[in-house]
C-alpha cells in the first residue's frame, strides 16, 4: 500500500495550500437567492448537541416552500455563481465553494481517508454501535475488533425505529470512529473507518509522521 | 367467550366503522384505494395464550419461513394474552400481563425510505385512534407513545429486521396497549393508567385489537397511497408535499408547544431543554433551545414532557 501514496506530494500539498476547499451543491431543484457573498466569512454548525446551524448560505423556493442552507464548515467563501440569483437550478448544481482552513488533526484525518476505508451512512440519523460489536470493543479495545461483511455492525436510529446497519467493504480492524452516539450523522457521512491489519504499522507512521512534521 | 380476534372480524369493522368516518376525509375513491393498500393488515392471526416476545416470536417466523423457502405473509399477527419477558427500547421493562393487548404485526416493507420512515407515526396514529374510539382523550407524544393526561396508555416499539435468505426487508410493530390490566407495578403506578381505569368497565380484549387493525389497515394503508401519488405527481423528491398522515398524526398529538427534555434515551441520558416549536412534513420535531434559543430538527430520540 505504500506505494500506492506519493506521501511526500501529499505532505508538500497541504504545506503549499492547507485549506480544503468544500463545494455547495443546490440542495433540490428550485429558486435560488444567496445570503453570503465572495470573501464572507461563514461559520459551520456548532454546539454541544451540533445543534446551532452554520451561517445561512442560500434559500432555495419550489412550490412556495422556502428551504434555508445553512454552512456546514467555517472558512471563508472563495466563489459564489451570483449569475444564477433568483434564477431556477437544478437538484445537485454546484453553487459556490468556501475555504476552509485544515487542523492538523483534519489533514491526518484526511490523509488517513486515502488509506483507510470508509463506511458511510446510510441515511441522516442517529448511529450506534451493535450490542454485541459494543461488547467486543469494550472488551478487547477498538483496535482489537475485526470485522467483516455482512456482520451487523450498527444500529441506526431513526424515528423511533431500530434498523440494523450490516458491514459491506473490506474486511479489518476498526481504526477510526467518526461518528458520535446521539448526535445526528448526515447522509454519506464516514462513520467508521477500517484497515487491514497489517497495514495498521503504515497507518500509525502517517499520523506520527505527520504530527512530527506539520507544525 | 368472547369474541375472537380474526381477519373477517378486521374487515368487518373496516367496512362498518372506518369507511364512513374516512370518507369525510378523502374521496370515496381514495379511500377504497388507501384500504386496498392497508387490507394485509391483520390477514394472518397467530394467537398465543403466552410468549416471552412477540417481536422475537415475529423474527423466529420470518426466519423459519424464508428458511423453509416460504414466502412470509406480510401484515401477520402475533397476539399474546401476556408476556413474560416484554421489553420497551433500550430493553426496558415492559409490563405486560393478562388483560392487555400485546400485538406485534410484520409487514414486509415495500416502500421508499422517505416513505418508510413514516412508520412509526403510523403506528402511534392508528394505536390512539383506537383508543380515542372508546371516548378517552387520548393524545401522541412524539413519535408515538399515547399517553391520557399525562399517563402511558400503550406504547409502540418498531424494528427493521432482514430475512437471512434473501435479504428481504420487515418492519416488526409492537403495540401494547393497556385495557384490562389495571395493576401496575410500584414504580408504574403514577405514569401508567389503563382503559378499564378510564372507563370504569372492561372492554373486549380482541375487538380492541381488531380496531386497532382496521385502524392500522387505514395508516399504513396511507403511506403507500401517498408514496404512489407523490411519485405520480412529481420527481419523488417530495418537496412541499403536505401528507394526510402527518396532518392526521398531529392532529392527534399534544407535542407542539410544549417545554421538553430531549434525549436519545432520555431517562438515562437527558441532552437539553427545548421547546417544541412544530413538526416536519416528514415527521421531524422543530425545536427551539432554551439554553441558546438555536433551532433544529431531531427525527431520532425520545422526549419528556416539563410543562
Amino acid at each position: 500500500m505504500e506505494q500506492d501514496i506519493d506521501f511526500e506530494e501529499i505532505l508538500t500539498g497541504y504545506r503549499s495550500d492547507p485549506y480544503s476547499y468544500v463545494d455547495v451543491h443546490s440542495i433540490h431543484t428550485g429558486r435560488i437567492r444567496f445570503k453570503v457573498r465572495e470573501n464572507d466569512a461563514v461559520e459551520g454548525v456548532s454546539g454541544q448537541w451540533h445543534h446551532v446551524p452554520g451561517t445561512l448560505l442560500y434559500i432555495l423556493e419550489r412550490e412556495r416552500n422556502a428551504k434555508s442552507v445553512h454552512s456546514s464548515t467555517n472558512g471563508i467563501v472563495s466563489s459564489v455563481r451570483t449569475d444564477l440569483e433568483g434564477h431556477f437550478v437544478e437538484a445537485g448544481e454546484k453553487i459556490m465553494v468556501i475555504r476552509h482552513p485544515l487542523k492538523k488533526r483534519e489533514i491526518i484525518d484526511s490523509i488517513l481517508r486515502k488509506v483507510l476505508f470508509q463506511f458511510k451512512a446510510p441515511e441522516r440519523a442517529k448511529y450506534f454501535f451493535s450490542m454485541e460489536l459494543q461488547a467486543r470493543i469494550e472488551k478487547y479495545g477498538q483496535r482489537g475488533v475485526s470485522i467483516r461483511p455482512g456482520d451487523e455492525i450498527l444500529t441506526m436510529s431513526l424515528m423511533k425505529r431500530d434498523i440494523p446497519v450490516y458491514y459491506a467493504g473490506e474486511p479489518g480492524i476498526i481504526h477510526s470512529v467518526y461518528f458520535q452516539p446521539g448526535v445526528t450523522a448526515e447522509l454519506n457521512e464516514p462513520l467508521i473507518g477500517i484497515c487491514a491489519e497489517e497495514k495498521l504499522p503504515y497507518i500509525q507512521k502517517i499520523i506520527t509522521r505527520v504530527k512530527a512534521e506539520w507544525e | 367467550m368472547g369474541i375472537t380476534l380474526t381477519p373477517a372480524l378486521v374487515r368487518q369493522l373496516i367496512d362498518d366503522e372506518e369507511r364512513g368516518l374516512r370518507q369525510r376525509q378523502c374521496s370515496p375513491g381514495a379511500v377504497d384505494e388507501i384500504f386496498r393498500f392497508g387490507a394485509v393488515a391483520g390477514a394472518v392471526i397467530e394467537r398465543f395464550d403466552r410468549l416471552d416476545r412477540g417481536m422475537a416470536h415475529a423474527r423466529q417466523l420470518i426466519n423459519d419461513c424464508e428458511e423453509g423457502g416460504r414466502s412470509f405473509a406480510s401484515g401477520t399477527v402475533i397476539l399474546a394474552g401476556e408476556l413474560t419477558s416484554g421489553q420497551g427500547r433500550f430493553q426496558r421493562y415492559w409490563h405486560a400481563p393478562m388483560g392487555g393487548v400485546w400485538m406485534t404485526v410484520a409487514f414486509a416493507n415495500t416502500l421508499l425510505p422517505e416513505s418508510t420512515r413514516l412508520y412509526p407515526l403510523a403506528a402511534g396514529l392508528a394505536c390512539c385512534e383506537a383508543v380515542r374510539h372508546y371516548g378517552v382523550d387520548a393524545r401522541i407524544k412524539w413519535v408515538n407513545d399515547i399517553h391520557v393526561q399525562g399517563r402511558k396508555i400503550a406504547g409502540i416499539l418498531t424494528e427493521t429486521v432482514f430475512g437471512p435468505r434473501h435479504g428481504e426487508e420487515y418492519v416488526l410493530v409492537g403495540i401494547g396497549i393497556n385495557a384490562n390490566n389495571h395493576r401496575f407495578p410500584p414504580e408504574l403506578a403514577e405514569s401508567a393508567v389503563s382503559l378499564c381505569t378510564l372507563l370504569g368497565r372492561e372492554v373486549e380484549i380482541e375487538l380492541l385489537a381488531a380496531r386497532l387493525l382496521a385502524k392500522l389497515a387505514w395508516s399504513i394503508g396511507s403511506l403507500h397511497y401517498e408514496e404512489r401519488e407523490r411519485l405520480a405527481a412529481d420527481d419523488g423528491s417530495g418537496a412541499g408535499h403536505d401528507s394526510l398522515l402527518v396532518r392526521q398524526w398531529q392532529a392527534l398529538s399534544d407535542t407542539v408547544g410544549r417545554r421538553v427534555l430531549f434525549g436519545y434515551d432520555v431517562q438515562k441520558n437527558p441532552q437539553y431543554e427545548a421547546q417544541v416549536t412544530g413538526i416536519t412534513p416528514d415527521g421531524g420535531l422543530l425545536l427551539r433551545h432554551l439554553a441558546d434559543n438555536a433551532s433544529g430538527v431531531e427525527y431520532s430520540g425520545e422526549i419528556l414532557y416539563l410543562d
